[in-house]
């Protein structure tokens, strides 16, 4: 794998007149699990929609596995698993339908056998057989990791992962969030609000700033360079300042 | 790609219960079709036996039996009313359903965020709604057969059988038509609610308000599947009626009415011409369906209900 495994240089996204990106640089190495940090509306699932190519960016390059997400979107997909804020998949099929959907989508090889696979691994065998529209949140977000997952992604977006799950539901993601990097090396991009899952699960961190990336480095670095506060949480107060 | 966009979307249709419901009331008048040809055909028919009785009792002749020569596709002569209807009805639902799943739940983000192409997927919905389509028509056009048959006791020759499958054949390129409507709405709205009542208003304007001008306003002649133009001196239905050959759902009934008989003859071409009006809607539609797909951010949801 040549090259790191996300890379922005001077990336600018607007929605009409609102710049909610400003000019953002920066890269991501493979293997890394990468917390994004931000505000409500600090342009972080702006970010990940542009580097799972839904959308182009304003200005600037991104490129994700190598590939540019403008030029070579197809090249892009097929390296990435995304998993977005809501999982909603189709409510009138079962978990292994949806998923077989999206192994074909993926160009799987043998979707069925990933999809029986995928589930094993994720321990969700039990969920199946089971139609979408009964599941409850933890349920839904599990199929959702199944799906992004399956198609064995080299990098995997995670966009408020943790939002609506139970303790026992954040604590299964993030062995699971462990366990793909670890098995698998999947490099892992999560916009997250949870600041002790970071902590946790993280690598590295980024904050964001009303579209302005204002810090990026490792958790071992950063809490060398923070040494007097006592958490994660005091530290991106500290960053993001009062008025944040 | 398509085929697999198509398969998931027929998939998922066969368990929506509005769908099916929709589906249902479309058969259960297919086959009323057959019934209430049937019982047209014996009021008449008593109605000239008594006729004749009377007649004969009076020592006068009696004029031929008016069915004598009438057709048997004939009897189903009520299923190019009830396609317009109830049949647009459903397609319009197919296309909107077809839609709105990936655009409401945000599944369409999934489905880009993989490596698919905008157009595969447009065309896979395309697929998925006209393969619906024409396995209801298919079953259509056996309900038909079969009412003929057992209700009518007619057995239809392999002429009327090949009359009958280029009727339903009309029917899938018209409900296509509406089957586009529904998903073009979706895609040019920012709520479901509004998706579904633009594309409801676009069925009342090609099935009801446009024949109702292009006809001279005529009240019974958007329903009257072998309606002529009614001649008016009113000046302005005079130019609206010079649409007329580019009212997709008149022309729709009227090329149907050649096809099962039920109106005067005309060449093969005259019938050709009818048709293509709803060729052309049809295309555009698809064009419309393939730039807004290229085009919609797939990146926002638009809202539910």
């Amino acid at each position: 794998m040549e090259g790191p495994a996300i890379e922005l240089r001077g990336v600018t996204h607007r929605y009409d007149v609102d710049e909610v990106l400003h000019s953002i640089d920066l890269t991501i190495e493979h293997g890394e699990i990468f917390g994004f940090l931000g505000h409500n509306g600090a342009g972080k699932t702006t970010a990940i929609n542009i580097l799972t190519t839904l959308i182009t960016p304003t200005a600037g390059a991104a490129s994700v596995c190598g590939h540019d997400v403008v030029e070579e979107r197809i090249a892009v997909t097929e390296c990435i698993g995304y998993l977005p804020a809501e999982v909603r998949l189709y409510p009138h099929m079962t978990a292994a339908e949806n998923l077989e959907f999206f192994a074909k989508l993926s160009g799987v090889p043998e979707p069925r056998v990933a999809v029986a696979e995928t589930l094993a691994y994720l321990d969700s065998t039990d969920l199946a057989d089971r139609r979408l529209g009964s599941f409850s949140t933890g349920m839904r977000q599990r199929i959702g990791i199944a799906q992004a997952v399956l198609h064995r992604p080299q990098v995997l977006f995670l966009d408020e992962p943790t939002a609506g799950l139970d303790p026992l539901g954040v604590r299964q993601l993030r062995e699971t969030i462990l366990r793909l990097n670890q098995d698998l090396g999947m490099t892992v991009f999560m916009n997250t609000h949870l600041l002790s899952e970071v902590a946790r699960v993280c690598t590295s961190i980024g904050v964001l700033n009303h579209g302005n990336l204002i810090y990026k480095d490792s958790i071992e670095e950063t809490t060398r360079r923070f040494p007097d506060e006592a958490s994660l949480e005091d530290i991106y107060v500290l960053m993001e300042g009062p008025a944040a | 790609m398509i085929v697999t966009i198509a398969g998931q979307q027929i998939v998922s249709l066969r368990r929506q219960r509005i769908f099916l419901g929709l589906l249902a009331t479309f058969l259960v008048m297919t086959a009323l079709a057959g019934v209430i040809g049937w019982s047209s055909h014996n009021t008449i028919v008593r109605a000239y036996d008594e006729a004749v009785r009377v007649l004969a009792a009076a020592g006068k002749p009696a004029p031929p039996n008016p069915f004598t020569h009438k057709p048997p596709l004939s009897l189903l002569s009520n299923m190019a009313i009830y396609i317009p209807l109830i049949g647009a009805l459903v397609a319009l639902v197919l296309g909107h359903l077809s839609m709105t799943d990936d655009q409401s739940s945000g599944i369409g983000r999934l489905v880009f965020s993989r490596p698919v192409s905008r157009t595969s997927y447009v065309l896979g919905k395309m697929l998925g709604a006209g393969a619906v389509i024409a396995l209801i028509l298919a079953v259509s056009t056996v309900v038909s057969a079969l009412s003929l048959l057992v209700v009518n006791g007619v057995v239809p020759s392999i002429e009327e059988l090949g009359r009958l499958c280029l009727f339903y054949l009309l029917a899938w390129l018209y409900l296509m038509v509406f089957a586009l409507v529904g998903m073009v709405t979706v895609l040019m709205t920012r709520r479901q609610s509004l998706a579904l009542l633009s594309a409801l208003g676009v069925w009342l304007v090609l099935t009801f308000a446009v024949p109702q001008f292009t006809s001279g306003a005529h009240p019974t002649s958007s329903l009257n599947p072998v309606s002529q133009p009614v001649s008016t001196s009113q000046a302005f239905f005079d130019v609206t009626a010079k649409a007329r050959p580019y009212s997709v759902s008149e022309q729709y009934k009227e090329a149907s009415a050649r096809i099962l008989q039920t109106a005067g003859a005309e060449s093969t071409f005259e019938t050709v011409k009818r048709v293509l009006p709803i060729v052309v809607l049809l295309g555009g539609l698809g064009l419309l369906a393939v730039i807004l797909v290229r085009r919609h951010d797939y990146s926002r949801s638009i809202a539910g209900e």
